[in-house]
Formats: C-alpha cells, structure tokens, sequence
C-alpha cells in the first residue's frame, strides 16, 4: 500500500511545489581552467564566458500545510535558497508547478531597497508595493518602526545601514503586510538576540493564525528551534523531510563528520538519511470546471477515498 | 505525525518511483480549489486591474526617483531644466551658425527648443524603460506586484521631471525673439503631448522587455537613438532631404519627426497640422502603448530572474 495523506483531517495545504527542476547555466573558472588560451580569450571577447550546466533543484515535491515551520537545511549550494525564490513566485522552473493560497512574501538577504533613500521612505514605498494606499501605509509605519526597533537610523539613508539594521528593517516591512506564507532566507541571522526572540515570537502568532513559515538556514540549531518541520536538501534533491529534531540531528552529525575530515563517514550518514526518506508525490486535483469554482460548503472534505484513488488511477 | 516512522515503513511503494529511488512514496493529494500558481501571469485584464492598484507605489517611487536623481549635485533639481538648455546652446552653435542649417528655416531658435527639448524626453523614456527592470531589480526580489510598474513608474518619472522644462520651453518661445503670437492652435498642444506621452510609455514597456532578453541592447540604445534624432528633423529641416526621395517620404512616418513637426506647426508658424500627421500619429500612438503594453505582459514570467 502507498502512503497516503488525504486533504481532509489535516489542516488546509498552503504550498504545494510539484518536481521541481531548476538549472543554471552559469560562467565557470574552472572549465575556463581547462580551456586552452586562445579560447578562453576569444570567448572573453564575445562575452561568452565558460560555463557549465549547474542543476540548482532537480525534481523536489512537498505540501505545506498551514500552522506548518519548515526549516530547510544542506550544505552551501544545495538548492535551498533556490527553491524558496521558486515558491515565491520570482523565478520560474525549467520544470514542476507550485502552487500557493496566498502571495508568499519572501525575506531574503538583499536588504537595501532604494538606499538613497531614509528607512522611513522605503517603508512607506514597501507599503505601497505590496498594495497597501498610502493612508494604510501611513497607518502601518509605527508599527514597522516598533518592530524594527532600529531608533533614530530610521530616517537615515539605507545605504548607512549595517546588514543587521537593514534585515529587521525588512522583516519589519514584511510582517506589515501580515502574509500568511512568509520565506526567510537566512534573513534573520544577522539579527541581535533580542530582535531574533520578537521575530521568533513573530512568527510563531502568525503560525497560528493558519500561516506557514519557510526557514532557510544551514545552522541546524536555528532549525531544531524555530521549526516543526525540517527539509534535508543535498545538491538539489530532496534527501529526507521529517521532524525538525530529527532532520536537524541528522544534518549536524554529517556537517561535524564533514567539518572533522571524515568524508566517507559523512556519505554514509546521507546515505543512511537518503534511505531511511520518502519520496513525495503530488496529485494536483483540478476544480471541477472551469472558470469560478463551486465552494462546496464542506470544502475538500466531501470527496470519498474511492473517488479520490480513481482519480489517481486516471492521472497515472 | 502524519510523517512518522510507521508511514515510512509502509511495505508497498510506487513501482515508477522505486525504480528511481527505491523509497516508499508519499501521495499527496491536492485540491486547487482555493490555491493559485504562484508564477503564472494573471489574465490581461486582472493584470491591468492590479497595475491600477499599484498606482499610489508608481507615484511614490516616481518621485523619490526625481528627488534621489539629482542628489548630490551643486545645483540638484536645477540640473532638470539646465541640461537641455545647455543641450540646445551646444546644437545652436554646431548645427545653426558653423553648419548654418538654419537657412530656409523660420524662427530656427523656437523650431530648435522643440526639437531638442520633445526628443529629450521620448529618448529619456527609452533609457529609463531599457533599464528599469535592472534598476528595480531590489524590489522586484522584495515584494510581489505586476513588474510594468516599474517601465511605468519610470515614465512617470520622466514626465514629472519634464514639466519644469515645459515651462521654460514654453517661456523661452514666448520671450526669445522672434516672439510669437498665441493662437487658438496653441490648444492642440497639449494633445500632441499626451500621443507623445503614450508614445513614449509603450516604447518603455517594449525597451524593458527587449533588454531582459538581450541585454547587449542597453548599449545599443544609445547609438539608435542618435540615428533616431538626426532623421527626426531636430536641428535641421525635412526639406534638407528630398534629394533623397524615399527618405524624405519615410521621415513623414517617423513618429518623432511627426511629433516634432505637428508642435513647431501650432506652436510656432500658426499653421494647423496635416491630417495625414494625425492619423499617422495616433496609429503610432496606440500601436506602441496598447502593443507595448501587451508585449511586457507576456514576458512577466520571465522578470525574476534577473
């Protein structure tokens, strides 16, 4: 018997990223290295610059389900950052489909918006870029200010901000729109102590109130923390998806054995991750016609296991 | 729990799937009652709907843009009238007394500050367009919102910054000699405006989308637009031309030269313009917004990856 996980019992999905493939083809040195001189000048010339074939994602599913924290964890490089850009919206896969309940925010390390700009005036322009009319924006900015906690430097130009001023500054920004999908990519590990226990308090209300938090980091600790679920990516594959505790216990013994110059014990640790995973796979189920759908008044709830297996059958 | 151990253990897997991994599956099944692809473009329309929601950001980030463009300079906003004066200056000397091509031509000051000044701004929105999506690339990582609002909130850019030199062209016509006298054509202006306007915005979206693909065409951009100023008429007559017969035939389509000739003509000598110009014009004007419009949106997929 295949596992199941019917939709009904289980609190509403709020993502689903369905074989996701990403590649990049970007300008190596190191195949430049292997070029002869020639070449590589000619190549220089043309602005064709070596590069190879980078596989950022290669075929990851999951469902997020709302009140979820999902920390994702893997080395340098492993795709984790990637696929948050992908589940926003920002970049498109060469291959795969995600779908959201809402817009996903997404909180990355890039802080500066317009930096000629104060902090207050990239509030308020924040604002209005995500929809709000500027007598929202107006309404929203002490709060953002409280959050951000960032004192007088609120009316300084952005460009004089350290990373973590501008961080907080944007996470402010983001919450004030109070989305219910919200993507940190290591955002927040700039932050001070104090400003990580007000955001973790943050985005622990907004859990609950049926939003999902996605956590990039590759400190397995903030995940054991801050999250109820943990993703192990390891050169874009899914390796396993469980518990935080478990996954980030998992991912710290092969990142020490790694760091200790035991390579060989470390791919038998991912091994051992790798075998002991599952692979998910996403059954979209359409709306039944087209246009507006029909909201059932039992939502998702009044179709039958039997009919919810052919419709599998059929997909298959 | 819904992930424990129990459900890993599950004896049957996925034939397809073990073939790849040899791990048990989980299925996960879907419903896309209440979720939406996160990526896909909205339908036109929709997508209009919510440009218009983001006008309150267009405006905002327009003028912080006009203020935070000149910062830093001596004389800062200043800069904004000075630089097509001192443009004018610099083609008056060339082209009106060493190249005397002013001969033939009425009131060549006034034919030359419409020239100079009108182009300026339709090639200004060329650039900008070309590069905004670059230069709003921290936004576009940051929030969520149709990306022609930026190509638009550049244009709109353009156009605040334009009113001041407006002003002082409308000004230096009245005050330089030979002054000219204000006729009811003088009302019709304002329409050439806005086809220039429209003009210019739809060549912004088209600029925009263009260099996301290419973006070798940013360098290029600047060499055509030269091209462009010469055969729009700006310091010299049409008439210089029809030697060249076809080329003098072709310049009556180039929507610059349309733009420029129609204002000298209501501004300058009186004359009400040809209806052969307006149609050609408005053809120009509502091919370029409505089509430039059109062409961005179909690209939004593509604008987060820069």
């Amino acid at each position: 018997m295949d596992l199941y996980s019917h939709s009904w019992g289980q609190p509403d999905v709020t993502v689903a990223v369905k074989d996701i493939h990403v590649r990049y083809n970007v300008a190596s040195s190191d195949a430049a290295a292997k070029m002869r001189r020639p070449e590589r000048i000619g190549r220089r010339m043309i602005g064709r610059f070596p590069s190879v074939l980078v596989r950022a994602v290669a075929g990851v599913s999951l469902v997020a389900r709302a009140g979820e924290s999902i920390g994702l964890v893997g080395l340098n490089g492993s795709g984790k950052s990637t696929l948050l850009r992908i589940i926003a919206g920002l970049e498109r896969p060469m291959r795969g489909s995600v779908f959201a309940s809402s817009t996903p925010v997404l909180l990355g390390v890039n802080a500066a918006l317009l930096p000629e700009l104060s902090g207050a005036q990239n509030v308020h322009l924040g604002c209005l870029a995500m929809g709000m009319s500027p007598d929202e924006a107006r309404e929203a900015l002490p709060t953002i200010v409280e959050l951000a906690d960032i004192g007088g430097a609120i009316h300084l130009p952005m460009k004089t901000y350290s990373s973590g001023m501008a961080a907080r500054l944007r996470f402010a920004i983001a919450m004030a729109m109070q989305p219910h999908i919200l993507l940190i990519d290591e955002a927040l590990s700039t932050g001070d102590a104090a400003f990580k226990d007000r955001s973790k308090a943050r985005m622990d209300a907004m859990r609950k109130e049926a939003g999902t938090v996605f956590l990039v980091s590759h400190a397995a600790q903030t995940i054991e923390e801050e999250c109820s679920r943990a993703i192990w990516l390891h050169k874009g594959r899914l390796v396993i998806d469980g518990t935080a505790e478990d996954v980030a216990r998992r991912y710290r013994l092969y990142a020490w054995k790694l760091a200790k110059g035991q390579p060989e014990a470390a791919a038998d640790l991912l091994a051992e991750a790798f075998g002991e995973g599952f692979d998910t796979t996403v059954h979209l189920i359409e709306p039944p016609g087209t246009g507006a759908p029909p909201r059932h008044a039992n939502g998702a709830g009044s179709t039958t296991p039997e009919l919810l297996k052919a419709t599998f059958n059929q997909r298959r | 729990m819904r992930r424990s151990s129990q459900e890993a253990e599950a004896p049957e897997v996925d034939r397809r799937s073990k073939a790849r991994t040899g791990r048990p599956v989980l299925h996960e099944v879907v419903h896309l009652d209440d979720l939406g692809h996160v990526y896909r473009r909205p339908p036109f329309g929709e997508y209009l709907r919510k440009l218009w929601g983001r006008r309150h950001f267009i405006r905002a980030d327009a003028r912080g843009r006009v203020i935070s463009g000149s910062a830093g300079t001596v004389l800062g906003m200043l800069w904004l009238v000075l630089r097509p004066i001192l443009d004018g200056a610099a083609y008056y000397t060339i082209f009106g007394i060493i190249l005397n091509t002013q001969r033939g031509i009425p009131n060549f000051l006034g034919y030359l500050l419409i020239g100079v000044f009108l182009f300026r701004f339709t090639s200004r929105c060329l650039s900008a367009g070309a590069s905004s999506l670059t230069s709003g690339r921290n936004l576009m990582k940051a929030f969520t919102f149709p990306r022609a609002a930026l190509p638009v909130a550049v244009v709109t850019r353009e156009a605040i910054s334009f009113i001041p030199v407006l002003g002082v062209m409308m000004a230096l016509i009245l005050l330089l000699p030979p002054t000219e006298v204000i006729t009811w054509r003088w009302a019709l202006f304002p329409v050439i405006l806005a086809m220039q306007f429209a003009f210019a915005f739809g060549l912004a979206l088209v600029a925009a989308r263009v260099t996301v693909h290419v973006p070798d065409l940013n360098q290029l951009i600047s060499v055509l637009t030269r091209f462009w100023l010469y055969s729009s008429a700006v310091f010299f007559a049409r008439e210089r031309f029809e030697s060249v017969p076809w080329l003098y035939e072709a310049m009556g389509y180039n929507p610059m030269f349309l733009v420029l000739d129609m204002s000298r003509d209501v501004l300058l000598y009186g004359v009400s313009p040809s209806v052969h110009s307006w149609v050609v014009l408005t053809a120009w004007t509502v091919v370029t917004s409505v089509g430039g419009m059109i062409f961005f949106w179909r690209g939004e997929e593509r604008y987060g990856s820069l």
